[in-house]
């Protein structure tokens, strides 16, 4: 909790979301406006769907997992990543991040990505519970963080 | 960024700034000329009325107009219903935002209202002096010639008398139009016509205070001039309808200004350019009448809510640019290329914190564009700022903003974004700043905002839709704000509602500190307002539905009960189903329909009218606090039912805790049984069933039948061998246990007590036990004839009865086992009397002479085949009744089923069955062990002996004989005899008709004679002690050929003398040695037929003490005259006289046997060829013997 404000946070809001936009888990660094960030989060959904939407008409077969920067304010860049089974992953980073390159925001998606799908293969997960697992957890904090 | 360049450009100018943004504005606005229409308020003409002249004159929308080059215009309008000053202000830079037109309308009645109405209109004017063209005044009001106008009103009045005969208003509107389109072309020809280089500096309203210290002749200012100018120009062109000329003028004006940097108007080319493509390229989109636009009733015509009307709300996509002319289609900006430039426009703008609102309509415009265009994304980009341009906005304009984004994010679907803004604009209505909170409009915001947090206020939608659904976090608190503000509202119904669906569906969601928090709140709110669950009916016609706490208490295993035993309702008649001759099979037969039809949930039982009904269920307290639940009932529907409440107290955090709702059918019909209501936390629940999850079925059925009488038994505490009856209270099935003795007899009276409503009028009595019926009746007797003679039986009053009980068992005691083996034996091997002694071992000290001889065997001969094929059968019903052994207590259980109905249920076929359980021990009294027959004195009677066990544990006094007493002790055995007549022929004349008789027949004669024995028997006991009598049965004695032979009367009567004198049985004879004696021997036959070939023998011998027989007895005695005699033939009824003498030459006891036997049938009967040695001969013998006994002399 001393590194909230610390500019090495690369994140300070990770949520998944499933396929009928429902969270799934939603993780911030810092706990007491968590409900500001849920609503972020929920809002940015719009965009999301629109966003597939449009990739949904161009009928391409392999569409770009990464949807990039979804929503800017003054604070705050949200940015999204889809999985072909419509699970949808949000970034949000602060905004004052500057120095935060496009490509370290795809490793970040990249890496939640794999951590989602190593709870999926869990055998005692139901694809659509609620996520609660240790491992995916600890993954999430060291993306914030911005720990590889 | 922004900031800094407008701080740099411009300092704040209060007094220019405008706040009014026009968030409806749109991009055509830009080509329309402005009008303002007032109302005159104060006066009489109501806001209706008013709305119908808004409409008329909106009708007029356009207006064709030819030029003086001959070429057709089309000249646009807006109206406005007021219109800010300041905004007017803004009119040179922006043309389409100079007020024009004015038209007033008012109604008078006096001069009075008149001079009002007038006035205002000429302030109106005076307000919009700067830039007003023209104005109108519409009145309305009696044709009177007296009323004028003041004379200082100078504007064309319009007389009308009401609102509805104004029929030439549009033309007047649209003459108007035409005036105000004259003078704008006129100054647009005029500034046209300005020499570029002398035009004056235009400026925006917050840049008249920049202007000092400006070199005004420098260069770049002659440049800015000019290129203002030209864009004024373009303003001007497009609102005359010229905007292909427009759209070279702004170019021209974009390149001028860009140059010199003048950002602001630079913006303003831009979106003058864009504005003039869009009405290039999408002509006919115009506002058209009517238009919807409600702030508060926002069209819904998202993208995937199609179906709406005028421009603004054209489904988004939907725009297509128009074919154009290819020299147009060079200026004109492409759809792209409009978005482009209006990024570029209010990039410009911003660098102005002065210039914020007209930056904010600029992207409202662009964003409306944007989505008609359908890139929602592109729309997205324009609006998600506007929230942060600068503006100093009162809060009502905050909130009109955020509905303005609300509702053009519901427009290209962005629903969540859409629900924040509502949201937003909700909480700015009772914000801090907001001096006058208006928490009515708060929560209609509020409640709007539940659609796009995928929120229906129906708990039931939610139940049936799965939890997935949304996000719950955000639900919770939007929930809890809509309480918040209902609350406010000072709606405390309201507020209990959304409470009550927040804990129902939200229920999962919460932590169990969030669910014990709101629990409390809800108990605190419904304290103030009860739940009640029926719809609520807001004032803006919105309808909450109920929401019903299913969770709270949790309820589970919602079952129906079936009746208690004894008052399930059954068929009279039962209607025989066919199942095949299978006791299972997995083939319906006939039922397989039935199954199929047969509805979910129907219970396959019956209730009654008028009858207590039960459903249980098992609750759950999920609260850590104790929980009242008052007022629990059953839900039900189709049949009138009267539920009974019922009230339970749940300890925290508790379960299952089971539960009884009663009610009684007030009627006949299938009952459905849908739920059940609760009333707790202050909130009253109706819980249905299919709105449950976890719930099997979503409602249960069952029928209820006629009413049905009541009945209640009850067997009074007898004497001490009846044991205290133990009613079962919940089953109410009396049981009665009572011990007897064998053979004794008992009474039991039973009164039956109408307990119910309904008059008893059958009553059936039956009684079922694992005996057969025949022996159902020994025991159990009633008299059904008394039960009938006492019904109808009105409620309330009893009837009684009379149960006899007897205690039937047998008294004959069965083979002991050790002699089993040889129970056969004696009748096989041996014959004649010597069958006896095997059973009657104590009997030889007795009779001595009955001692078995086993060199008789020619004696024997005789009979050996009836005699063995009769000891088979004994032997055969010896080990059958082995099984069981009399002597010990037996319990006889039998239920005695009480089938009763009356009125209603009776007519309808219906009963009910109440059961007696008889529970009867039957203890051994006397126990025959072993039986004898042996011949008594006289040929007519036999002695029946019999060794009897008293089996009780107390003295016991038999009353076998006339006046004949025997006392026993407990457990001992004793000897009676008991003398009896013997069977008479006449019982047995039928198996006499054949000589060889078979199996069957000879059981036959077995029975008869036992029966004979039986009935003549009459043994009573009676205890001393306790003074209970019974009577003993000898009923199933069995007896072997040789018994049977003294049992029954033989054919052939038997007469001996001696020395001429008639010798009677048993008599003392006596003889001396050496004296020669006569014996005579008359043989008369009873049969009703002859018998033929009869052999008269007479046998002497001599019985030893151990019961060998000795016939050789040619050294003692002589005989003088045939011993043996062979009859051709004794007549029916006829006899035959033998005589012979004989001599005895030692003393000792002699014997005689006197035998005769036949060997056929008549002959007429038999074939001859048959008749011989073949046939069986049958042998009668004189029983018993003649005894003489020869002395010395």
């Amino acid at each position: 909790m001393y590194r909230i404000w610390s500019s090495t946070n690369m994140a300070v809001c990770i949520a998944v979301i499933g396929k009928e936009n429902s969270p799934k888990y939603v993780s911030c660094l810092n706990s007491d406006n968590e409900l500001q960030f849920h609503y972020k989060v929920h809002t940015a959904l719009d965009v999301v769907e629109e966003k597939l939407s449009l990739a949904g008409k161009s009928n391409n077969d392999v569409r770009e997992l990464y949807l990039g920067l979804l929503h800017s304010t003054e604070e705050h860049k949200i940015f999204g990543y889809v999985t072909n089974t419509k699970i949808k992953f949000i970034v949000i980073v602060e905004a004052t991040n500057t120095t935060l390159r496009d490509n370290e925001v795809r490793q970040m998606f990249r890496r939640l990505h794999a951590a989602y799908t190593d709870v999926v293969c869990n055998p005692f997960y139901i694809p659509g519970d609620h996520i609660v697992s240790k491992k995916f957890e600890s993954v999430v904090k060291s993306i914030m963080s911005g720990n590889p | 960024m922004r900031s800094s360049v407008s701080v740099i450009l411009s300092s704040p100018a209060p007094d220019t700034r405008m706040s009014h943004p026009d968030y409806d504005q749109i991009a055509q606005d830009h080509a329309s000329i402005l009008i303002l229409v007032h109302h005159h308020q104060e006066g009489l003409l109501k806001s209706k009325s008013f709305i119908k002249v808004w409409d008329k004159i909106r009708r007029v929308n356009h207006t064709k107009v030819t030029d003086s080059a001959g070429v057709t215009r089309q000249v646009y309008v807006k109206y406005v219903k007021e219109y800010p000053v300041e905004s007017n202000d803004w009119g040179d830079f922006q043309t389409h935002r100079r007020l024009l037109g004015l038209i007033t309308v008012g109604q008078y009645e006096s001069q009075i209202d008149l001079n009002e109405i007038c006035r205002v209109h000429e302030s109106l004017k005076v307000r919009y002096t700067s830039t007003l063209y023209d104005s109108r005044c519409i009145l309305f009001g009696v044709e009177d010639d007296q009323l004028k106008t003041p004379s200082n009103f100078k504007s064309l009045p319009l007389w009308y008398t009401d609102v509805d005969s104004c029929t030439d208003l549009e033309s007047q509107v649209s003459e108007l139009l035409n005036s105000l389109f004259w003078v704008l072309e006129s100054k647009r020809q005029e500034r046209s016509r300005e020499k570029l280089d002398r035009v004056p500096l235009l400026l925006a309203p917050f840049e008249r205070k920049d202007i000092v210290g400006l070199d005004l002749e420098s260069r770049t200012n002659r440049k800015k001039c000019t290129g203002r100018m030209i864009k004024h120009l373009g303003d001007l062109s497009l609102q005359a309808g010229v905007p292909h000329e427009a759209l070279q003028h702004y170019i021209l004006a974009i390149d001028n200004l860009r140059s010199v940097n003048d950002w602001l108007w630079l913006g303003g080319a831009s979106e003058g350019l864009c504005a003039a493509s869009v009405v290039v390229l999408y002509p006919g989109r115009w506002r058209t009448f009517p238009i919807q636009r409600n702030a508060s009733l926002p069209p819904s015509p998202g993208k995937r809510r199609p179906g709406s009307i005028g421009p603004s709300s054209l489904p988004p996509g939907s725009l297509t640019p128009a074919p154009i002319a290819v020299e147009d289609a060079a200026k004109a900006l492409s759809p792209e290329g409009i978005l482009r430039r209006y990024q570029e426009a209010i990039q410009n703008y911003a660098k102005y914190q002065s210039a914020g609102l007209i930056e904010t309509e600029a992207c409202f415009k662009a964003a409306q564009i944007a989505i008609q265009q359908g890139c929602p994304l592109q729309a997205a980009s324009f609006l998600k700022n506007v929230v942060l341009i600068n503006l100093t906005l009162t809060e009502q304009e905050k909130i009109q903003r955020f509905l303005s984004l609300s509702e053009l994010y519901t427009q290209m679907g962005f629903h969540r974004k859409a629900s924040l803004c509502r949201r937003l604009a909700a909480t700015r209505h009772v914000s801090d700043q907001n001096r006058q909170p208006d928490w009515t409009q708060c929560y209609n915001l509020m409640l709007q905002a539940l659609d796009g947090h995928r929120l229906s206020l129906d708990p039931t939608e939610r139940t049936s839709g799965g939890a997935a659904e949304g996000w719950p976090a955000l639900q919770i608190h939007l929930l809890q704000q809509l309480v918040v503000a209902a609350r406010r509202m000072g709606h405390s119904a309201l507020a209990t509602r959304h409470m009550t669906f927040l804990l129902q569906t939200m229920w999962h969601f919460l932590n169990p500190t969030e669910q014990r928090d709101l629990a409390k709140q809800l108990q605190k709110l419904a304290a103030e307002c009860e739940g009640a669950p029926v719809p609520l009916v807001l004032d803006t016609r919105a309808v909450i539905p109920p929401a019903n706490l299913t969770n709270i208490p949790k309820a589970k295993n919602f079952r129906l009960q079936d009746l208690p035993l004894h008052l399930r309702p059954q068929k009279l008649e039962k209607i025989k189903e066919d199942i095949g001759p299978f006791l299972y099979t997995p083939i319906s037969f006939g039922s397989l329909d039935r199954k199929s039809t047969k509805s979910q949930g129907k219970m396959d039982y019956l209730w009654v009218e008028g009858d207590m009904c039960e459903v249980l269920l098992d609750v759950y307290n999920p609260l850590p606090f104790e929980l009242k639940v008052s007022n629990m009932r059953l839900l039900a529907s189709d049949v009138v039912f009267e539920s009974i409440p019922s009230s339970i107290v749940l300890p925290p955090d508790s379960g299952p805790n089971s539960i009884v709702l009663a009610g009684v059918p007030k009627e006949v019909g299938d009952l459905e049984i849908q739920g059940y209501s609760t009333h707790t936390l202050g909130v009253k629940s109706n819980c249905q069933l299919r709105h449950m999850p976890h719930m099997p079925q979503p409602s249960f059925s069952v029928e209820v039948v006629p009413a049905l009488p009541r009945m209640e038994v009850s067997l009074p505490v007898q004497k001490s061998n009846l044991q205290v009856p133990h009613a079962d209270a919940s089953a109410s099935i009396t049981s009665v246990s009572k011990s007897l003795y064998a053979g004794e007899s008992d009474e039991c009276q039973v009164t039956i007590i109408n307990s119910g409503t309904q008059p008893i009028e059958m009553l059936e009595i039956t009684a079922q036990c694992v005996l057969d019926p025949s022996q159902l009746r020994q025991v159990l007797q009633w008299s059904a004839d008394n039960i009938q003679a006492q019904l109808p039986l009105p409620p309330g009053a009893s009837a009684s009865f009379t149960l006899y009980l007897h205690g039937c068992a047998e008294f004959i005691a069965p083979p002991r086992n050790d002699l089993i083996d040889g129970g056969s034996q004696p009748s096989s091997l041996l014959s004649g009397p010597s069958s006896l002694p095997s059973r009657l071992s104590s009997l030889t000290s007795s009779a001595p002479s009955r001692y078995p001889h086993h060199n008789g065997l020619s004696s024997g001969s005789f009979r050996s085949q009836i005699s063995s094929r009769s000891g088979s059968s004994v032997g055969s019903s010896r080990l059958h009744s082995k099984v069981y052994d009399p002597s010990a207590p037996k319990v006889i259980d039998c239920q005695l089923k009480l089938r009763y109905s009356g009125g209603p249920g009776l007519e309808a076929g219906y009963c009910r069955v109440t059961s007696v359980s008889l529970s009867l021990e039957i203890l051994p009294s006397i126990l025959i062990t072993s039986w004898d027959v042996l011949p008594a004195e006289t040929s007519s009677q036999f002695y029946l002996v019999l060794d009897v066990t008293n089996k009780t544990l107390g003295e016991l006094e038999l009353h076998y004989a006339d006046g004949k007493v025997m006392l026993f002790e407990g457990n001992e055995e004793c000897r009676i005899a008991v003398p009896v007549e013997r069977c008479p022929l006449s019982k047995l004349s039928k198996l006499y008709q054949n000589i060889e008789l078979s199996d069957i027949e000879k059981a036959e004669l077995d029975i008869i004679c036992s029966d004979h024995i039986a009935s003549l028997v009459d043994l009573k006991w009676v205890l001393p002690v306790s003074s209970r009598s019974g009577k003993a049965s000898l009923r199933g004695l069995s007896l072997t050929a040789d018994m049977l032979d003294i049992v029954r009367m033989s054919p052939l009567q038997w007469e001996v003398l001696l020395n001429k004198e008639v010798a009677k049985p048993l008599s003392e004879l006596t003889c001396v040695v050496g004296q020669c004696m006569q014996l005579g021997v008359t043989v008369q036959n009873f049969l009703d037929w002859p018998l033929n070939n009869v052999a008269l023998a007479l046998k002497f011998f001599q019985e030893y003490q151990s019961g060998v027989r000795n016939y050789r007895l040619d050294s003692q005695l002589a005989v003088a005259g045939a011993s043996n005699v062979l009859l051709a033939q004794l007549d029916d009824q006829g006899s035959v006289y033998h005589e012979c003498n004989v001599v005895f030459f030692m003393p000792g006891l002699y014997k005689i046997d006197i035998q005769c036997s036949s060997q056929a049938r008549p002959v007429s009967v038999v074939p001859s060829g048959d008749v011989g040695n073949s046939l069986p001969a049958h042998t009668w013998k004189l029983i018993p013997p003649i005894e003489i006994t020869v002395t010395d002399p």
